[in-house]
């Protein structure tokens, strides 16, 4: 493996897209929804049930857990923007660990 | 829980487009492609960028192979949509039977070796992210996978730990077989962007 990654500058760009770049929710918010989708700590209510729910069994999330964020975050596009940025954050997390044991056995072997 | 706006679309625009594609393709736009259309200020050109060189940019996986992973990806997550989506896919790149075998269990499947260490490797990263070590990864590339192949099965992993969690988190709706096959093809032709 190089050093160049064909994935590490779009991964870079996924999580500025998702994270910190202005949109309807505050980024300060949206990478504490992702901190917390990937075991981070507790956040304020109602967006820590559904960023840990995320994080750890999408498929439990509760319509009471989303309806909550949306009526919290006001709108459809910003609770769509919270959705997606604990979907990031767990994620992210992922990408981190395994490239990071990738490069770790590479450099291994040489 | 479904929203609304996703649904029909934000704007008339992509609700006539909706509209145009469902009647056009004889079955109901699938709920990725209603996402894709939806609140596209917001983070949906990287996402898309990302999909599409993971999923179709150069690599020594095929492109059924990675679509494999998709779906394997999806089954850890329990994500019925994915599964069907991209199973559908990888089924017209491999025997559907192959596919099939593998969701059920990869390990017993007739895959080749380095596939197979590259999805053990894929399940504790989805699974267990914590519990990964550089042994795992050492096991893939002694599997004969390069670095490189590695790492765009990472990509692919993390493209579907995303696209799995917000379909779960959505409720995204269950096409039939027969949808899940033609909307593949059309995958397969178009690509993700």
């Amino acid at each position: 493996m190089s050093d160049f990654s064909r994935h590490a500058p779009l991964v870079t760009a996924l999580r500025r897209a998702a994270l910190e770049a202005p949109a309807l929710t505050k980024p300060e918010l949206r990478q504490g929804v992702a901190a917390r989708a990937s075991g981070g700590p507790v956040i304020e209510a109602p967006y820590d049930a559904l960023a840990r729910q995320i994080g750890e069994a999408a498929h439990r999330v509760t319509d009471a857990q989303v309806q909550a964020v949306l009526t919290a975050a006001g709108s459809e596009k910003a609770a769509f923007e919270i959705i997606a940025a604990a979907a990031a954050g767990a994620s992210l997390l992922r990408w981190d660990a395994g490239t990071k044991v990738l490069r770790e056995a590479i450099d291994a072997t040489t | 829980m479904r929203l609304p706006e996703i649904d029909k679309g934000d704007g008339l625009g992509k609700q006539l487009l909706i509209r145009f594609i469902s009647l056009a393709s004889g079955m109901r736009l699938p709920d990725a492609a209603r996402v894709a259309f939806y609140h596209k200020a917001f983070f949906k050109g990287s996402m898309g960028a990302l999909t599409q060189a993971a999923m179709r940019g150069a690599s020594d996986w095929t492109v059924g192979e990675r679509e494999l992973m998709a779906a394997m990806v999806a089954k850890w997550n329990a994500c019925p949509f994915c599964v069907g989506a991209h199973g559908a896919i990888a089924a017209k790149q491999m025997p559907r039977r192959l596919v099939d075998d593998a969701l059920e269990d990869f390990e017993a499947a007739d895959l080749p070796p380095g596939l197979k260490a590259t999805l053990s490797f894929l399940e504790i990263l989805t699974l267990r992210p914590d519990d990964l070590t550089a042994q795992d990864a050492s096991k893939v590339l002694g599997a004969g996978v390069t670095g490189e192949a590695v790492e765009d099965a990472i990509a692919v992993a993390t493209v579907f730990g995303i696209i799995t969690r917000y379909a779960n988190a959505l409720a995204f709706a269950i096409p039939t077989a027969d949808e899940f096959d033609r909307a593949g093809a059309m995958l397969l032709k178009r690509g993700y962007q």
